[in-house]
């Protein structure tokens, strides 16, 4: 059993907020954006982790990052625990774990030109290269991304979408890190740009034999390009399993419902989507059993009162007292 | 961007004439002149008065005269008020005066204004932050008229560090009290607006990148964050600073400095045409130019800007 690149164990996001307290001098409430989140990640392989708005997706893949402190829990990167405390420590991470982002655009300082985007990890983290070879890392890597080197001058608000997306995959990667957290990558962008992003993300994962952390709200996305598939709501796992069992045979029923809603490219196919009523619990006043509970189909008694432990069954972990039937 | 500035500079000329035109009528609009007093002239000495300074002709050749005046020998005239003054003499002995207690004010709030914006964002919502905020309030609303006195009664009367007023050649010592007092306010309002633009900054998503890159703090602020927060506190320098260099009537006055805010006032109370209109072309040119300069600095931050130009 190879040893995985990275091991999150019970990973625990909460936030002060002010909000529902009854005095101003109260002590802070907590929003629990993320409770108890574990997972392995395997040199070379991607896992998706899909989720509707607000589930904690980009929380815990800032919190990996360091963006985020995380409150309990924790990280090991290839065996060796990350201490979040440690500002040093957070900075080293960014040689192994890099992120890119939702909004490809607004996520380039519009002040500097590309080159110095890309070239400025490479100051940070490589003090021992020179300018010259420096600048060849950055040529190459742009290059890689499908970057002209005539282009190189320009400003980020000269490029399109797509395009800011590639410049920020070489900035991420020219520092070449083992694993790329992907934080919506290709959300912002139009379908055929997408495939464009996604295509490119699988070549790079295969050259320089990368672990990808895949974070989207889009299913089919996240099917086409994972290894494994983790499933969150309201900060809680609900079920992890291979891509291709996760679709095939779902054992939650958030995960049911989430494959029903995704569309299906063929007009004569009549799709049943199931449509989930209820509302979302407070992240702030987290109910004692089932975080889904208040929209499941399938809730019963036991579901309020006890939080469903994560189980196996058949290949795929699931947090449900029904799973099993 | 030479070719921008030289566009601007073509615009300015007409706005200058615009201005003096404008100027020039809207004064003669207003009751009385330079020479009706409580006991009138005697017509005979009013007409050869008026005949001395040209007053006697009709008021589209009295502009024209000013304005050629002006061309050709960059002559803005007699005083009408203060005998045996040129309007270029008046200015001469008072620009110099507020345009250096008005460059220190504007480098104190600069220097100031800005480090105190940034640190309270940084320290966002912490007791520095908030003391910070207290501060600026307190003193953007601490008007200095009242400012002024407490100097002068602490730095002067009781401590005897500092002069309490004059200039005497503009030596340090004369200039601390009229800079601080202009700029205080003005110090309070570059924090805050230096604070809101830096903590709007900080939230954006390429300074979260520039944080997952795994750049040092330090890189972030200096590189990443100042440039772009610091374009609001400019566009608010710009004016003020024409403020500052074209003097305080109250800081003028209650400082006995001898600056032309001294002179604005004196020309406003005694008509006295001429002065008042060399110092609105004074202004106007001020405001011109540093609005010119305001816009070629915006290019050197923002790159959208300079393909604009």
């Amino acid at each position: 059993m190879t040893q995985p690149v990275l091991e999150v164990d019970n990973l625990h996001v909460a936030f002060p907020s002010r909000q529902g307290r009854k005095y101003p001098w109260s002590p802070m409430n907590a929003v629990r954006a993320l409770n108890g989140v574990s997972f392995d990640l395997t040199k070379g392989q991607t896992l998706g982790i899909v989720g509707e708005s607000g589930c904690g997706k980009s929380t815990l893949i800032r919190a990996i990052a360091g963006l985020n402190k995380p409150t309990q829990g924790s990280v090991k990167l290839n065996g060796a625990d990350v201490d979040y405390d440690n500002r040093r420590d957070v900075l080293n991470l960014r040689k192994s774990i890099q992120m890119i982002f939702q909004d490809p655009v607004a996520s380039l300082n519009p002040r500097m030109t590309i080159r110095d985007i890309v070239a400025e990890p490479l100051t940070a983290f490589r003090t021992d290269l020179n300018n010259t070879t420096r600048l060849e890392k950055v040529r190459n890597m742009l290059d890689r991304v499908g970057i002209a080197e005539r282009n190189f001058n320009r400003y980020p608000h000269e490029f399109s979408g797509g395009q800011c997306q590639r410049i920020g995959i070489a900035r991420a990667l020219v520092v070449e890190p083992s694993i790329l957290l992907c934080d919506e990558p290709v959300s912002a962008l139009d379908v055929s740009i997408q495939a464009q992003v996604v295509n490119l993300l699988q070549e790079l994962q295969r050259d320089m034999d990368l672990s990808l952390i895949f974070v989207a709200h889009d299913l089919g996305v996240v099917r086409h390009i994972s290894d494994d598939i983790l499933v969150l709501y309201m900060g809680s796992m609900m079920e992890k399993a291979a891509g291709k069992t996760l679709v095939s045979a779902p054992q939650h029923p958030y995960t049911q419902a989430l494959l029903s809603a995704v569309p299906v490219p063929d007009p004569n196919v009549q799709v049943q989507s199931q449509v989930l009523e209820g509302d979302l619990p407070s992240p702030l006043n987290l109910p004692v059993g089932c975080v889904f509970e208040s929209r499941c189909p399938k809730r019963a008694s036991i579901c309020t009162t006890e939080k469903p432990v994560s189980q196996d069954i058949k290949q795929s972990q699931v947090a449900c007292h029904f799973a099993a039937n | 961007m030479l070719n921008y500035s030289l566009r601007r500079l073509a615009f300015a000329i007409p706005t200058i004439f615009a201005l003096v035109i404008f100027a020039f009528y809207l004064m003669r609009l207003a009751p009385g002149g330079p020479f009706t007093s409580e006991k009138p002239l005697p017509p005979a000495v009013m007409a050869n008065v008026l005949e001395r300074y040209g007053m006697d002709e009709p008021l589209y050749v009295q502009l024209f005269t000013y304005i050629k005046n002006i061309l050709c020998c960059f002559d803005f005239g007699p005083s009408f008020s203060q005998k045996d003054r040129s309007v270029n003499q008046i200015i001469a002995s008072g620009f110099p005066v507020t345009l250096t207690y008005g460059f220190w004010s504007a480098v104190f709030v600069l220097i100031c204004g800005i480090p105190l914006g940034v640190i309270a964002a940084l320290r966002h919502n912490s007791f520095w932050d908030y003391l910070m905020t207290g501060l600026a309030i307190f003193s953007q609303i601490f008007p200095n008229f009242v400012l002024a006195p407490i100097m002068v009664l602490l730095f002067t009367l009781s401590w005897g560090l500092l002069p309490g007023g004059g200039w005497n050649g503009g030596q340090w010592q004369y200039i601390v009290m009229p800079a601080i007092g202009l700029g205080t306010s003005y110090m309070a309002g570059v924090a805050r607006l230096t604070r809101g633009s830096m903590l709007e900054v900080l939230n954006s998503p390429f300074i979260r990148t520039a944080r997952a890159k795994g750049l040092p703090e330090r890189t972030i602020i200096w590189r990443h964050a100042l440039k772009p927060a610091l374009l609001p506190t400019l566009t608010y320098m710009g004016p003020v600073f024409v403020y500052m260099i074209t003097g305080s009537v109250f800081i003028d006055v209650f400082f006995s400095t001898g600056g032309i805010g001294q002179d604005f006032i004196d020309g406003a109370y005694s008509r006295d045409y001429s002065v008042l209109l060399g110092l609105a072309i004074i202004y106007c040119v001020l405001t011109l130019s540093i609005n010119l300069v305001l816009d070629l600095l915006y290019a050197w931050i923002d790159p959208k800007v300079r393909d604009a130009l």
